[in-house]
């Protein structure tokens, strides 16, 4: 026979103080958590969309990133007449792109940060054919004007439509527009005309990688075992997606490890708190519990009907932390990545599945937390009914 | 008796509760000074960094290379004790593929300039004698379980070669201070330098300079940049402080979110204490309504209830100060310092978090009880006593 | 030993009434009482008379709405709450029908506790209460805690309590409430040694005729009226 869920409602109105302060700390545990899954898969989401799979990227052997690695100008040539790279009008699509990271102070703190400058050629957009243009133009050809992408834009002194900034002394680049890239790592970047930024940084005959086209999905393994043949030219090849989901993944482990480090901390104290609450709870109702014992209830009954409100309770407290942790994800949060030393904004991207996982952590909190004063509850004999 | 114990008797009237609820205050604590330690091991090398020391790199960005002449320029600046200078390497071990440490190619005057990474004599000595030789610090030679006189290949896509590039370990550095990285691995920029193509030899990636005036750091720097100015590589000279909080400006937000959560886990704090004490407060109406008939005043039991949080969120914040000094600074720290140097060269509870973490634990008791102890206050004695009646 | 006209506890057109739901309820209308310095009065009435209200009223716990009342020549429905408290302290025994002890203080320290708002020193204080302890003849009970003690043995506690700080006035609501005959005896009978022996002036709140019996005077709570009977004529 089970106890009335209007039972237990009642009682958590009645203690409505008590309840709604146990709730919050539950939620607080929710928050961090969920905001933590939400910021984790926010990373993956912006690095992961950056990568095609049918677009390959070669770098040189032993570098993790296009930062440190240097692909010779005469080894373009090659790795683009290699088999699988598709072709229009006999012209191989791929390119080779400069990467280079330029100081930029950041506006409203104090500090400076790392930029990712990229050299495009006009085959660039080729290659990101989800590249949009979402306010001002396109760079003319060897011209000094660059484009930036959405998510920085005026978050640093000079990145914005119509200002500009210094790539060298007495040569300021102009932004002419501001691209978007549904989200991807690219818009945090600065795309300058390739052969711009080799002559200002001195790169002189070298690029940072190669991007071709793949003609068809699985041409990729016959590409790659080109590439890597030849061991005199030392360089690797991977697709465009597994180079971004490697990159993702430093910086998305650090924050779900850490988020979860520190939610299940919260949650041994949101637990406590719990307990604290729910022994009170019985304490105040041990001649009702008598009442309902010698009314004919089971022990077990008692246990679950406690149980059940120690849930109702925590699940009220997740409700509320999954609708702070929403709140939060309006924000940007913007961080130098581990795998390419310059910053990148990132957003708090929730799922189903982040919300539907947090609110089990609630639930768990509160049976955890629940559990031992139920049992005293279901100790409580029917013989309390009739004490004084 | 005195009011004091009648106070210290009505905390042990719940036993389980009160437990429970210094056991949450504790665990409180310990969290958010783990936070803090965290924020301090992480930004405490900005707050140690030298102030006689001056770091110049490119002006615009820290990946390309200064010309190697540079060095010759700022060692003649007046006011220039020593100058050296480093290249990053930016390498892996093959067989260690997922282990990061930094390697930097530095000039031999390097350990005299970085006088807080102390190497013994003869070690240096031999390090010197040794065109590939290599000094690595204490926690890197321990993680990677290097021995001195061992042979290690390091691959980079930075400086391109045919076959990997060969050091013998020729000796250890030691930390002085909380500053300096304790698993770097330093080897000769002549050796680098030379192994490398014409056209990119001779390049450093900046130089550390130590000023005999700590007062005129500042100024020396703007005096290096400006003899650079019209030579077509600019520089931008940053004391060692700012030039580390400038690399802590990329992770800015994180710090903020370590902040945010650190405000989180006080007001978990608080509404643990303040659920506490309303419901000591609600179940002891009666006593209070007596205490009241019998000439108490409300002053004396919004004392009374405050007090006992007061008293309360001093032994939890005690209980989690005793648990936190042994796991940070014992297990944790150690563990952290010796496996992951490169992040956290110091894992140390800082001393004014711990005590900021007792104060706080105690004030935010006593305000948590603020409105329980209002309550208290008010209690309608008649009404009270009446529903025992 | 009293002058018949020394009179301790003067109420002159007391009334009180309550705001229930928006309309006002008048429980006590007009009502004047007169009790002399070292007498012994019970009130009775039907439940809900408002007999508790006059003696929170007498004892400072309370306001009037209307009237003066006048204790040892001090108009204490004038006094601040604070004023109040310090009268409570000084001038007041309070005796509950369920004892009130604290349960974390032994029968000392309970009977200690409203010395603590009097400049006493710490020795002196346990010294009262012992003395306080053996007039009720609990003196071999002082280090046990309400719980270890009898319902009987705690009401006596708190008539120690009551005492200790040597109060003009005890009051008493129904202090045998709870009580059976035998207890309930033993405790009139220390009322009325505390009256007799101390000349404490003692107002009790009683259902119970034969408790009533015991008091010097009787009066009697119906509808927001007073009306004295002698002692003798109880019963019906
Ligand atoms: N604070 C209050 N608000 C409203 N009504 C009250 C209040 N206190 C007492 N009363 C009412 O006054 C009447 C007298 O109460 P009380 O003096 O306790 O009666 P008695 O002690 O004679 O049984 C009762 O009807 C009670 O309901
Ligand atoms: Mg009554």
């Amino acid at each position: 026979m089970l106890i009335p869920i209007r039972y237990n409602l009642r009682s958590l109105v009645v203690r409505r103080a008590t309840t709604l302060a146990t709730a919050l700390g539950i939620s607080l545990v929710v928050w961090v958590l969920a905001s933590a899954m939400m910021l984790a898969e926010g990373v993956r989401r912006t690095l992961g969309s950056a990568g095609r799979a049918d677009v390959a990227i070669v770098l040189r052997n032993g570098s993790d990133a296009e930062l440190g690695s240097t692909v010779e100008e005469q080894q373009v040539g090659l790795v683009l007449a290699m088999p699988g790279v598709r072709r229009e009008g006999g012209q191989p699509i791929g390119a080779g792109e400069t990467v280079v990271i330029i100081a930029a102070e950041k506006v409203g703190s104090a500090g400076v940060s790392n930029l990712q400058l990229r050299g495009i050629t006009e085959t660039g957009e080729k290659l990101r054919p989800t590249v949009k243009l979402q306010d001002g133009r396109r760079p003319t050809p060897g011209a000094d004007e660059a484009m930036i992408g959405s998510k920085i834009r005026g978050r640093f002194k000079g990145i914005e439509l119509g200002q500009s900034f210094d790539i060298k002394k007495n040569r300021p680049i102009a932004i002419v527009g501001v691209f978007e890239d549904g989200g991807s790592a690219h818009e945090s970047e600065v795309w300058v005309d390739g052969d711009i930024v080799r002559s200002s940084f001195g790169r002189g005959a070298t690029v940072s990688s190669v991007r071709v086209k793949l003609d068809a999905l699985e041409s990729f393994d016959t590409f790659k075992t080109h590439v890597e043949q030849d061991k005199r030219l030392g360089l690797l090849a991977m697709r465009e997606t597994d180079y971004y989901e490697k990159a993702s993944e430093g910086t998305g482990k650090f924050i779900r490890i850490l988020g979860t480090l520190i939610a299940m901390c919260f949650a041994l104290g949101a637990m406590i708190g719990a307990s604290n609450t729910m022994y009170a709870s019985v304490a105040n109702r041990r001649r009702e519990i008598g009442v309902l014992r010698a009314l004919g209830f089971s022990r077990i009954g008692i246990l679950i009907s406690f149980l059940f409100e120690s849930v109702l309770l925590a699940l009220l407290g997740g409700v509320i932390g999954v609708v702070a942790a929403l709140g939060t994800g309006s924000l940007k949060f913007s961080v130098l990545n581990q795998s390419t030393w310059s910053e990148m904004v990132f957003s708090f991207q929730p799922t189903p599945s982040i919300i539907l996982g947090s609110l089990v952590a609630a639930a768990v909190v509160g049976i955890l937390g629940g559990f031992l004063p139920a049992v005293r509850a279901a100790r409580v004999s029917p013989l309390e009914a009739l004490r004084g | 008796m005195t009011l004091a114990s009648l106070a210290a008797r009505n905390l042990l009237r719940n036993k389980v509760r009160t437990s429970l609820t210094l056991l949450g205050v504790a665990v409180a604590v310990v969290t958010f000074l783990l936070l803090r330690t965290v924020v301090a091991a992480w930004t405490g090398g900005a707050e140690f960094a030298a102030k006689d020391r001056l770091v110049t790199r490119h002006k615009v960005t820290f990946v390309m290379p200064l010309p190697k002449r540079y060095i010759e320029d700022i060692r003649a600046m007046p006011g220039v004790k020593a100058s050296t200078y480093c290249n990053w390497f930016g390498g892996k071990d093959p067989k260690h593929e997922r282990e990061f440490f930094g390697q930097f190619a530095c000039d031999d005057g390097y350990f005299d300039v970085m006088s807080e990474q102390q190497v013994s004599p003869e070690e240096l000595a031999a390090y010197k004698a040794d065109r590939t030789g290599a000094i690595i610090g204490e926690s890197l030679a321990h993680v990677m379980g290097w021995k001195v006189g061992e042979v290690v290949n390091l691959e980079t896509g930075i400086y391109p070669a045919d076959t990997p590039w060969t050091f013998t370990i020729r000796g250890t550095y030691r930390a002085t201070s909380r500053n300096v990285d304790k698993s770097s691995f330093f080897f000769h920029w002549d050796y680098l330098n030379q192994a490398l193509p014409e056209a990119r030899r001779d390049t450093i990636g900046w130089t550390i300079s130590r000023v005999d005036d700590p007062a005129r750091t500042a100024e020396i720097g703007v005096a290096i940049d400006r003899a650079f100015d019209d030579k077509d590589t600019q520089t931008l000279s940053q004391d060692e402080h700012t030039f580390q909080a400038s690399f802590l400006a990329g992770f800015s937000a994180v710090l903020h979110a370590f902040d945010a959560i650190s405000l989180a886990i006080l007001l978990i704090m608080t509404l643990i204490l303040g659920n506490t004490i309303a419901m000591g407060v609600r179940e002891r109406t009666q006593e209070f309504a007596t205490m009241r008939a019998i000439g108490f005043m409300p002053a004396h039991l919004r004392w009374f209830v405050v007090g006992e949080a007061g008293v309360l969120g001093l032994f939890g914040g005690a209980l989690g100060v005793a648990i936190a000094f042994p796991l940070i600074q014992g297990m944790l720290g150690r563990f952290l310092e010796e496996n992951m140097g490169n992040i956290f060269p110091v894992f140390r509870l800082p001393f004014g978090a711990t005590v900021a973490a007792l104060g706080l634990a105690v004030a935010l008791g006593v305000a948590a009880a603020l409105l329980p102890a209002r309550t208290a206050a008010r209690v309608k004695v008649t009404d009270a006593l009446r529903k025992l009646a | 030993m009293n002058k018949p006209d020394d009179i301790l506890i003067r109420l002159r057109g007391i009334t009180k009434t309550y705001e229930r739901g928006g309309e006002s309820l008048c429980i006590l209308e007009s009502l004047d009482l007169d009790v002399p310095r070292g007498s012994f009065a019970a009130l009775m009435g039907p439940s809900g008379s408002g007999k508790s209200t006059l003696l929170n009223l007498i004892a400072g716990l309370d306001k009037p709405t209307a009237g003066t009342i006048d204790i040892g020549g001090e108009r204490i429905d004038k006094l601040s709450e604070a004023r109040l408290a310090k009268f409570r302290a000084s001038s007041v025994g309070f005796i509950f029908q369920s004892y009130n002890l604290l349960p974390v203080l032994t029968a000392a320290e309970n009977v200690e506790l409203p010395l603590l708002l009097a400049p006493v020193a710490a020795s002196e204080r346990r010294r009262r209460a012992q003395t306080a302890l053996r007039v009720v003849g609990l003196e071999d009970r002082m280090d046990h805690f309400p719980r270890q003690l009898s319902g009987g043995q705690e009401q006596r506690v708190a008539i120690a309590r009551a005492i200790v700080n040597d109060p003009l006035l005890l009051v008493a609501d129904e202090p045998t409430g709870d009580l059976d005959r035998k207890s309930a005896d033993e405790i009139l009978t220390l009322l009325e040694t505390l009256n007799e022996k101390l000349g404490k002036t003692i107002i009790m709140v009683t259902h119970d005729p034969a408790a009533a019996a015991r008091a010097g005077v009787i009066h009697h709570l119906d509808k927001g009226r007073l009306s004295v009977e002698a002692h003798g004529e109880v019963h019906a």
